[in-house]
């Protein structure tokens, strides 16, 4: 009988093949047709339903699982992207053509006309999507083990 | 001439993000690592809510529409 740990690893790797596949189906599609809208509808759809059904509904805001000095954890990150918001609002609201003030969607659709980059993106943001679901799942583990979390 | 300011700001904003993850990462960082902060964004009452919409647009927005 194979170990636990053993079992987990398969069962990653399983997800890690699917996800993968997926992604090569979503980056062959094309954008505002009907395949593009199912595959890209559905991991949607399922992190909807996952983030229901696993998900508690009075979370636990997870506490600074950081070391004692660390007494703002965040400010780093929320600095950058508050950056990155008035780059992006700057570039959008710039007088000019598109390819003068590019903006994250602007160069998404440069990157999009190539498909393995593409197949790329949409597997991070699937990756994305699961981590936020296992984030948030562990809500409900103690707060103990909580601020023990990596 | 204006594109390259642009694209170089860009530039700039991924390396930050880059550097930041990498430093995140180091021992005794102060800096908490991107799975903590999606922890910390993902159990807020409010929050997850916020990061489930960015998360649903954003793929909407870049492979369907």
């Amino acid at each position: 009988m194979p170990a636990p740990q053993h079992l987990g690893g398969w069962r990653t790797g399983a997800l890690l093949a699917a996800g993968a596949a997926y992604a090569l189906a979503v980056a062959a599609t094309t954008p505002f047709t009907t395949s593009a809208n199912v595959l890209t509808g559905l991991p949607i759809v399922g992190l909807g339903v996952l983030a229901v059904a696993r998900w508690p509904w009075h979370p636990t805001p997870l506490e600074a699982a950081l070391p004692a000095h660390g007494r703002h954890p965040y400010r780093a990150w929320t600095g950058l992207l508050a950056a990155i918001v008035v780059w992006e609002l700057a570039q959008y609201a710039a007088r000019g053509s598109r390819g003068a003030h590019p903006t994250l969607s602007s160069m998404a659709d440069a990157i999009d006309r190539h498909y393995l980059v593409k197949a790329v993106v949409v597997f991070g943001w699937l990756c994305l999507g699961a981590l936020i679901v296992a984030k948030g799942t562990q809500a409900s583990v103690p707060r103990r083990r909580a601020r023990e979390a990596p | 001439m204006t594109a390259a300011i642009s694209y170089a700001v860009w530039g700039l904003l991924g390396a930050a993000l880059l550097g930041l993850w990498a430093f995140s990462r180091s021992a005794d960082s102060p800096v908490a690592r991107p799975a903590v902060v999606v922890q910390r964004l993902a159990t807020g009452p409010l929050l997850r809510l916020a990061l489930v919409a960015w998360w649903m647009f954003t793929g909407w927005h870049f492979f369907a529409r």
